[in-house]
């Protein structure tokens, strides 16, 4: 059974190259779908049923957007994709943290940076999508203060009304808001590991040399970030549901 | 003499003047001090209450005693003419409107009388307005008799008048009515009622020993206005018995101020040591000279009353100089002045009025002692109506109190003159106009300058001051309070300045005007603090007093040093907000095209040029976009990119960086060093084809010193072609100020080292 994969993109060179990664990096059958903008991609989904999202042979395993796109920001689109069961990834020209932690916050499983060569591409893909997504220091320090406040990142959601502003907003510095709760549910808090780990991030640190420096396995500490990314996954969607259901939207 | 310590206006604090009664030994600032300007609102309302309704009454005493003072002073008759005396003391008819006395304008009067009777004699005694300044004791009494008399024979409905050549004139005297009071009447009398309220008003607002000493002399002087009211509308003789009362009244006045203003200046601004026998030696001596000089028991009395309160002024002068050097209050100093400058001014009149006497020139006496009180006595009333209002005064307040002065002081000397040389009237009213132009003139400034006004900055150095504050409280706004206060303290020069952890609403002058309260403004929102407030005192080195206008100066400094900080930080917003959209036009417009380019190079050379390009590119917009980045975040994505490209490259990196300060690397540091960091590896793994790349990062006292060493095959670095790369490395050093050398390493390889002495110089 062929593997659907949507990829969302609006420089047809940059499709183009980003379906040979695609290719590239699997060896099952592929089917890609290729979008230029926003509601071409909608389209191609169709209609998502909150409540009913078992994956069928018809939905996409893997999409890949584009964060600057001609109708809005990919942002939008991943956000309606919250629940949506494929692999989400992240292609942009943007490397900081600025514009790709609400990205991760809006459910993304990861991100590729699309000036990489070929070969780092496939290969960073191939990570992400068995799991090991990757994590830049900048990433890794605002993954540490959003535990340590509390979630409470608002850049994701404050762009999500106002495409026009999104990509405007990218460059501030969209701090933490500390939300003013109590203490941190479950889902929320980072084992003390974890932000070991994070911290060893964000200073730059490969995985290889943190495992040896905590004398752990490598694929232990990718155990770690795969644990974090997807409490930052689970308390964002946490939030967005609490902002939603706050604005009536659910 | 004059110097009384009454500083308390009708809004000073109650609580102010309790608290300086306990004796505070330093003058270091306590909290008491900041409580008590936080009472006013409490004060306010004891204020409206039985004290407000005492004031009312006073104020209407006050206003109904002059009312009918003045309607009874109207009613008393007089003739209608008007006299002049002579050189050889005679009394001649100046003018008149009475039709049986016309024929005799310019004939001297020998007495007075009425039929049946043996006529008073009279002479120019019957126009002396006040016993108080005839120094003869045989001169006064008569003028007290003639006085007496004269009152007594104008109660009858004819009085006869016999001149000198022997005619007789019978006529009828009849009530001078309120309009014959005259301009300077009226005014005099409105100077009383004022002093005397206003020291009303200062004892009620905060009865106590010294605002009490302040309404004493207030009444006082009041009462020496009312007198010397009554002896401008002089005709023939006082009215009534005023005549009897005036020496002992106005004597007991004089008295009463020299024993109050000792026993303040002892008070205040601060207690000296034994201030309890002073103000009552100081009230024995006043109370023995007043009985025995009033029982006549003393001989020459004039000159032991002017010597007397000379002596009080002198010793009221001393007082202040010594609590000056207790404590450093400004208010001493003022005093101190005014004390000087109404002694001296006392001790000129007193020699003018003595000079004129020995010289036996009647005229001149008379004229002399006519004018030169009265413009003395107005001085020291108005000096002491500005003293509640000295840290409140105004420019207008303090130019008039100087006018006064001034001219009081040239008006002694030109009587001095007058009595000295013998000039004319108009001589000497010319002389004392251009003596008290021309001294007004030439002291003004240094007066003011002295006396009250400020030695002040520069308007130019302020402002200069005020924009370099400014651009450190954005760079760090929890230093506000102490920038604020070095401003204020080269602005006031105080004795004391300290910041203290209490709400302020207003700048404001407190304690008599010793000190300023001004609330530190909230600067930067970030700051949520608590409430500061900065407290200067004895501004000048305890030299002057604060004045509303220092205030209203401090409030706008405060008001300009916010604007300039919000400016700042609007030009920096514009900044920001210009570089950020350069930066996303930049990396939106050109990143995707060079990206489109990368993906179609036609080889893998053009492709990694294209690539590096864009990296730059992306570099570039970073900088642009964010001002500054701490060196620990810059040292993670640092060894992160090499790591990642070393790797790529197969090629093993050594990292070891290390700093003293987390340093904040500004946009041209941090992308400097970025870049040259990237291209030295670059360099490294592209054309030495090392495998091992070490880097060395350490900032240590501001220096930096990095080293990248490759084990490459690369040799002999002088003769290397400086390619866009290496150029760019050096270019990029020797903007952040730094030095570039390669060298060969044994065994193999090259050492890049970058030396950048001091790191924080360049920005």
């Amino acid at each position: 059974m062929a593997i659907k994969v949507l990829i969302v993109e609006d420089n047809p060179v940059a499709r183009s190259f980003l379906c040979r990664v695609v290719r590239e990096s699997f060896s099952d059958a592929i089917i890609i779908t290729e979008a230029g903008d926003l509601e071409n991609a909608r389209r191609q989904i169709g209609p998502i049923d909150p409540e009913h999202v078992e994956p069928t042979a018809d939905t996409f395993k893997l999409i890949l957007v584009d964060l600057e796109l001609p109708d809005g920001n990919g942002m939008e689109l991943l956000t309606e994709l919250v629940r949506y069961p494929a692999t989400k990834i992240v292609t942009t020209l943007y490397s900081d943290d600025d514009h790709l932690f609400p990205a991760l916050q809006c459910g993304a499983d990861g991100y590729l940076l699309k000036e990489d060569r070929f070969e780092v591409l496939v290969e960073e893909l191939q990570k992400i999508v068995r799991g090991q997504p990757p994590l830049s220091p900048a990433i890794a320090r605002r993954l540490l203060s959003h535990f340590r406040q509390g979630p409470g990142g608002m850049g994701a959601l404050a762009g999500l009304g106002e495409p026009a502003l999104a990509t405007g907003a990218g460059f501030q510095s969209s701090r933490p808001l500390p939300l003013g709760r109590g203490a941190p549910l479950d889902h929320e808090r980072l084992t003390p590991r974890e932000s070991e780990v994070l911290t060893y991030l964000s200073k730059g640190f490969t995985i290889k040399e943190i495992a040896n420096l905590m004398g752990i396995k490598w694929f232990t500490v990718n155990d770690h970030i795969k644990s974090i990314y997807k409490k930052l996954n689970v308390s964002s969607r946490a939030e967005a549901a609490v902002l939603a259901s706050k604005h009536g939207l659910v | 003499m004059d110097t009384s310590p009454r500083p308390h206006g009708a809004s000073a604090d109650t609580s102010s003047t309790r608290r300086r009664r306990a004796p505070s030994p330093d003058s270091l600032l306590d909290s008491r001090l900041i409580e008590q300007t936080l009472g006013r609102v409490e004060h306010l309302a004891r204020w409206m209450g039985w004290r407000l309704r005492l004031l009312v009454v006073a104020a209407l005493a006050g206003c109904l005693a002059v009312l009918l003072f003045s309607r009874w002073m109207a009613s008393t008759p007089e003739l209608a003419a008007e006299w002049r005396s002579n050189a050889v003391g005679q009394l001649i008819l100046a003018s008149t409107t009475d039709p049986a006395l016309r024929p005799h304008v310019g004939r001297a009067l020998v007495s007075l009388g009425r039929p049946g009777r043996h006529p008073v004699t009279v002479d120019e005694l019957a126009i002396a307005p006040s016993a108080r300044w005839i120094i003869d004791d045989i001169d006064r009494a008569r003028q007290q008799h003639q006085h007496g008399q004269i009152d007594t024979l104008l109660n009858q409905p004819s009085v006869r008048l016999t001149f000198a050549n022997g005619a007789v004139v019978d006529a009828e005297p009849h009530p001078r009515g309120l309009a014959s009071l005259g301009a300077l009447y009226w005014l005099l009398m409105g100077l009383a009622l004022v002093v005397y309220l206003v020291g009303m008003v200062v004892v009620l607002a905060s009865p106590s020993i010294r605002t009490l000493l302040y309404t004493v002399m207030c009444s006082a002087q009041a009462g020496n206005l009312v007198f010397i009211a009554a002896e401008s509308t002089i005709v023939l003789g006082l009215p009534g018995q005023l005549s009897q009362f005036e020496l002992p009244m106005r004597v007991v006045f004089d008295l009463l101020t020299c024993g109050a203003i000792v026993h303040a200046a002892a008070l205040h601004p601060r207690k000296v040591p034994g201030y309890r026998v002073i103000a009552a030696c100081a009230w024995v001596a006043m109370a023995v000279l007043g009985v025995a000089a009033l029982a006549g028991h003393v001989p020459e009395g004039w000159w032991w009353l002017q010597a007397t309160v000379a002596l009080m002024g002198i010793a009221t002068v001393a007082l202040l100089v010594w609590s000056y050097r207790l404590l450093r209050h400004p208010f001493a100093i003022v005093m101190r002045r005014f004390g000087l400058m109404a002694v001296s001014t006392w001790i000129l009149l007193t020699c003018a009025v003595a000079l004129a006497s020995a010289d036996r020139v009647p005229s001149a006496q008379l004229q002399v002692a006519e004018i030169g009180p009265v413009i003395w006595y107005v001085f020291l009333a108005s000096l002491l109506l500005l003293m509640p209002f000295l840290s409140k005064s105004q420019q207008v307040m303090r130019e008039f109190s100087l006018l006064a002065a001034i001219s009081t002081v040239a008006t002694s000397l030109d009587l001095l003159f007058v009595a000295v040389f013998s000039f004319g009237q108009f001589a000497s009213v010319t002389l004392a106009l251009f003596l008290s132009l021309g001294l007004y003139a030439g002291t003004r400034q240094w007066i003011l300058n002295r006396v009250l006004s400020r030695n002040m900055l520069t308007t130019e150095r302020m402002f200069e001051k005020l924009y370099r504050i400014a651009r450190e409280v954005e760079a760090h706004p929890d230093r506000t309070s102490t920038l604020l206060v070095q401003l204020l303290q080269e602005l006031f020069e105080p004795l004391e300045a300290v910041v203290v952890e209490k709400r302020s609403p207003t700048v404001r002058v407190v304690s008599d005007g010793s000190t300023l309260m001004l609330p530190v403004p909230a600067l930067t929102d970030k700051q949520a603090s608590a409430p500061t407030s900065i407290v200067l005192r004895f501004a000048n080195r305890g030299q002057r007093l604060f004045t509303s206008d220092d205030a209203r100066l401090t409030d706008r400094i405060v008001e300009q040093l916010c604007r300039a900080v919000a400016f700042d930080r609007a030009v920096e917003q514009g900044r920001s907000e210009e570089r950020l959209r350069i930066a996303q036009d930049l990396h939106d417009d050109i990143g995707a095209r060079l990206l489109t380019l990368m993906y179609k190079a036609q080889s893998p050379e053009m492709e990694d040029y294209v690539r590096h390009t864009l990296q730059d590119l992306k570099t570039l917009t970073r900088g642009l976009a964010a001002p500054n980045h701490p060196l620990s975040h810059a040292e993670g994505e640092w060894k992160a990119d090499l790591t990642q490209r070393l790797t790529a490259a197969q090629v093993q990196l050594g990292w070891n960086l290390t700093f003293d300060r987390d340093v904040s690397l500004t946009v041209v540091q941090w992308s400097g060093l970025t870049r040259v960091l990237r291209e030295l590896v670059s360099n490294a793994i592209a054309h030495a084809g090392a495998t091992f790349v070490d880097i060395e990062f350490h900032l240590a006292d501001d220096r930096l010193d990095l080293s990248v060493t490759d084990n490459g095959n690369g040799s002999n670095p002088r003769a290397w072609a400086h390619g866009l790369g290496l150029g760019g490395v050096r270019k990029r050093v020797k903007q952040l100020g730094g030095e570039v050398e390669w060298r060969e390493v044994t065994p193999r390889g090259i050492r890049c080292q970058v030396v950048i002495p001091r790191l924080s110089e360049r920005p």
